[in-house]
């Protein structure tokens, strides 16, 4: 989900996509690529992603992921799946 | 979309897994690129910059293969590697493999052949529909047993239950048909006319009975099998031109019967029952009756209320005695057929078990060996990142390989396997022909094989992955203590392996006895030199026409006679061992005692003290002399025994004994009427020895014999004694028989075949025990010896040791001796108590051994220790010629 929310304001490459969810989350979350590239290689087989070869700002070739329209629609049921359950946690800790 | 994106990318995966391992690579690679220049722009050196950015990135090989489980289809690459991996591996020892294989394909063939035949006969259903609806229905005698139904008591049951939708009487008897291209002995059935709706069934071509035919409104009318319908009759698709002759009366052919349809079991011709009339005793059983459930109707709820009506019968009859029904009975038709044969299956199937049991341990033993020996190359894919589920599954795969291949060669074994099992089973084995490697069976037997390889799979799985990585590479420098676990794990597999093997060998041991034993029994007459020859007259009932089939045999005998080579002919109604003779109660009558009515003599069945039970046989005096019976007292039938003599009987001895222990039973007079409706004394003449009828297992049964010239009958059995060559003496038989009447049917057969066929059974059950315990033996001896071998070859080093320190040959020998033994005990102790409570369930098929038979179990242990001993020993030498200096090198 967070990959996925990473890429909303625009296409990214694995680093980029790493360094923007620990800045988005304030630095509570550091993907490591052990985690980060099975992620991303499973959302582009699922549709959720599509990937080309671009050219990164130091002018070096990487592989950049765009969110596709599926891939949206997917962060949307996410998002609101996650909100469920952390107003029912939140819930759940309140009356105890 | 997404599903066509899956498809995409599983295709994707599949064909071009190179290209798209290359894409991962490079991005993999500019990852780790642009890592480096973050550091490098934060301040650190280039070196530091790089090692940051590898900590930061993990293993690269472990990324890419995290990243390779994660697509679509990863699974059915990673098999497939495995598989690749796993022939490398067997191929790599070809030996071991090719035995492993070998022995998992004896055992799987095996095992799936006992199957086919079990499933064939007890499991298949029966061919009809709703089989399992169909119900066997009897009455309960007085002593609890199922028997067949007396007429009127079956019209009760039809009449009063609420539980069956039809129900029907049959019975079969064999009767002379001509009219077909040769006469011939057929099996016919009575059946009444709800018969083939019980079953379900319509005949293929033509018309089932209808009222008439059950009537005798229009002619007698007969339904034919469709193999009958093929084979003698040539196949007509117009039936109106078909007649049958059965015991001389002609029979319209109105319909013939699906293909499959063998119900009873062997009848080619079905006629409607009605014709014969009813008999209105209750007490004679002559039908046997089967039945369709109404739907939702239980079997015990059938039971239940046949049995109702069984009692009120019982209750409400004026023929009260031990021969009146006591309850009834209802039983699935299937059960009811296969009942006899079932523990016998059970048994095999349990003994064929065992022998799997054995192989699969021959096999494990083996894995382990190699187990050992790969531990090394396990450490390190480990070391190299591979997870302990993945190694678990390598190996899982390699046990698979190993018994698809091993259940592929047994399953092509088992189909040779089948047809050899078909053509050795006795003929008494029901449902034979329904016996074929079916679905059923080839699933049954890919079942086993997946046991079997999980079974294997996950025994060495958890054998492998149960250390730590490090022991693995540790053990290597151990040398002959590495595997101490392993080592101890073969033996008790060993012990297991001889236990069951124990078992087996006894199993077969107890059951060679019981056949030594059994042929030990004197039969009571001469088994070689005797040809047989079934004659069949149409069976008559107006005594003067009766009495010409008497002169007739009397030519027949006169003929026979003749031929060079032929010492004694005779003719008896039934052959011992061929199903015996039919019994019955006789009543003891001075020659002035004789009532003048049927009512007087029915007052003499009431005294007890005048019955006897016996068989009854008609026979001349030429099959005493053929057969070698000794007459004990008295003498044979003569010349002086005309037609019109006063008739005479022989009786054997053990009847002599039985019903006149104090009194001489020559010149007594009884009247045994109710056997062949003939109510003239016949004074007893003779004592003559026993004969086993029923097959050498049973005791002799009292018999009275009777004169065939006096008492003529239509089918008797002729032997004739001769020293010369079976086949000329049958074709001048069959010369001579066609010359007195060219449409009787004949059958010829040497009374050795009678003889072995009545062994068939206890052969066949010895030949198939004999050969799973042969084949137990030969495994757990590889076992044994595997075992022993390898362990000598793990201690080298120590043997070399002692022998360095002076150790002489004899120590080393007994040093390896006493381990094997100590093995080879505990499993001859556990296979002991093992068969003690396992051989109780043999008991029904022993005979004249007990199921712990000592001796039995002396010489089996005995055998199997020797054996043992000799696969240990083997080792054991080569451990003492072990050359200290090369033994220290070893390493």
């Amino acid at each position: 989900m967070l990959i996925l929310k990473a890429l909303v304001a625009g296409e990214l490459h694995g680093l980029g996509i790493s360094r923007r969810i620990q800045q988005i989350s304030g630095g509570t979350f550091l993907v490591k690529p052990g985690s980060l590239f099975p992620a991303l290689h499973r959302m582009e087989e699922e549709g959720w992603l599509s990937s080309f070869w671009g050219e990164s700002e130091n002018n070096r070739r990487a592989k950049y992921y765009r969110l596709s329209k599926s891939g949206l629609k997917q962060l949307e049921v996410d998002t609101e799946r996650w909100g469920r359950i952390t107003w029912a946690i939140a819930q759940a800790l309140k009356s105890s | 979309m997404p599903i066509f994106a899956k498809i995409r990318s599983l295709l994707r995966n599949l064909s071009s897994a190179n290209h798209a391992d290359l894409d991962l690579d490079r991005e993999i690679d500019s990852h780790l690129q642009m890592l480096i220049e973050q550091n490098v722009e934060a301040g650190m050196s280039a070196k530091e910059a790089e090692r940051a950015a590898k900590i930061e990135l993990g293993g690269i090989e472990q990324v890419k293969e995290q990243v390779r489980e994660k697509r679509h289809g990863s699974w059915v690459l990673s098999v497939l590697s495995d598989c690749r991996y796993a022939v490398r591996q067997l191929r790599k020892n070809p030996g071991s493999t090719a035995v492993a294989v070998i022995t998992l394909a004896l055992g799987i063939g095996v095992t799936t052949a006992i199957f086919s035949v079990v499933y064939g006969v007890l499991l298949r259903p029966l061919p009809y529909p709703d089989a399992n609806r169909i119900m066997a229905v009897f009455e309960v005698t007085s002593k609890g047993r199922p028997s067949r139904i007396a007429d009127p008591n079956f019209d009760d049951l039809r009449d009063q239950n609420r539980s069956f939708q039809s129900i029907a009487k049959y019975n079969e008897f064999i009767a002379s048909v001509s009219g077909t291209t040769t006469p011939s002995r057929t099996r016919v059935a009575h059946v009444s006319p709800d018969f083939f709706k019980v079953f379900g069934i319509q005949p293929t071509l033509g018309r089932g009975f209808n009222a008439n035919d059950a009537k005798k409104v229009a002619g007698p009318t007969v339904l034919v099998s469709y193999g009958y319908w093929k084979q003698h009759l040539g196949s007509p698709e117009d039936l109106s031109q078909a007649h049958l002759k059965i015991d001389n009366a002609v029979y319209s052919v109105v319909g013939v019967l699906p293909v499959g349809f063998n119900f009873p079991a062997d009848v080619e011709l079905w006629v409607p029952s009605d014709l014969e009339g009813e008999n209105i005793s209750r007490t004679a059983h002559n039908y046997s009756a089967v039945g369709r459930l109404r739907d939702g109707v239980t079997v015990e709820q059938a039971n239940a209320d046949i049995g109702t009506i069984a009692r009120r019968i019982h209750d409400s009859s004026s023929e009260q005695g031990d021969y009146l029904l006591k309850d009834g009975k209802v039983i699935p038709l299937q059960e009811s057929i296969t009942g006899k044969a079932r523990s016998t299956l059970l048994i095999l199937l349990g003994a064929v078990g065992f022998l799997l049991m054995v192989a699969c341990a021959n096999v494990a033993n083996l894995l382990l060996a190699q187990l050992s020996v790969r531990e090394r190359e396990l450490a390190i894919r480990r070391a190299l990142g591979a997870t302990r589920g993945r190694l678990v599954r390598q190996l899982l795969t390699e046990a698979f390989l190993l018994s698809s291949v091993g259940g592929a060669l047994g399953v092509l074994g088992a189909f040779a396997g089948v047809t050899g099992l078909v053509a050795l089973a006795p003929a008494n084995l029901p449902r034979l022909d329904s016996v074929s490697i079916s679905i059923p069976v080839l699933v049954f037997a890919f079942f086993l094989c997946t046991i079997v390889a999980a079974a294997l799979g996950t025994f060495t799985a958890a054998r492998s992955t149960s250390g730590e990585v490090r022991d693995g590479f540790a053990g290597e420098g151990r040398g002959q203590t590495g595997s101490e676990g392993s080592q101890y794990l073969g033996r008790v597999i060993v012990a297991a392996q001889i236990a069951i093997t124990l078992v087996l060998v006894i199993g077969a041991g107890l059951l060679g006895r019981s056949l030594m034993k059994v042929l030990e029994v004197n039969p009571g007459f001469r088994v070689d030199k005797i040809i047989t020859m079934d004659v069949a007259l149409p069976s008559l009932n107006d005594p003067k026409a009766k009495a010409s089939q008497g002169v007739f045999y009397s030519n027949l005998i006169d003929r026979l006679k003749q031929i060079p080579g032929v010492q004694k002919v005779g003719a008896v109604s039934g052959l011992p061992m061929d199903g015996g003779l039919p019994d019955g109660t006789f009543v003891l009558i001075a020659q002035n005692e004789m009532p003048k009515t049927p009512d007087g003599l029915g007052a003499l069945f009431n005294q007890k003290e005048r019955l006897g039970n016996a068989d009854f046989g008609v026979a001349t005096e030429g099959y005493f002399q053929a057969l070698g019976i000794p007459l004990i007292r008295g003498r044979f039938f003569d010349e002086r025994d005309g037609a019109n003599s006063p008739h005479v009987a022989v009786i054997s001895e053990s009847l002599a004994r039985t019903r006149w222990p104090n009194q001489d039973p020559l010149g007594q007079t009884i009247e045994f009427g109710n056997m062949d409706g003939d109510v003239r004394l016949l004074t007893v003449i003779g004592i003559v020895g026993d004969t086993h009828e029923y097959g050498l297992e049973a005791p002799p049964a009292p018999t009275v014999y009777v004169n065939l010239f006096q008492r003529p009958r239509s089918t008797m059995t002729v032997t004739m004694l001769s020293d010369t060559d079976v086949e000329s003496v049958t074709s001048t038989a069959r010369g001579i028989l066609k010359d007195l009447d060219p449409e009787i049917p004949v059958k010829f057969r040497t009374f050795s075949q009678i003889y072995s066929a009545s062994l068939g059974s206890r052969r066949f059950n010895l030949i198939l025990i004999g050969f799973f315990g042969i084949s137990a033996l030969l495994l757990a001896t590889t076992g044994v010896f595997g075992v022993m071998a390898y362990s000598v070859t793990r201690r080298t080093r120590e043997i070399g040791i002692r022998v360095a320190l002076g150790a002489a040959t004899g120590e080393i020998l007994r040093l390896i001796l006493g381990q094997g033994m100590r093995t080879i005990l505990i499993g001859v102790v556990i296979g002991i108590s093992g068969a003690l409570a396992l051989t109780r369930t043999v008991k029904s098929l022993l005979f004249g051994v007990t199921a712990t038979d000592p001796l039995t179990f002396a010489g089996v242990i005995l055998l199997l220790m020797g054996t043992a001993l000799l696969a240990c020993y083997i080792p054991a030498r080569r451990a003492t010629k072990v050359d200290p200096i090369i033994a220290l090198r070893y390493e």
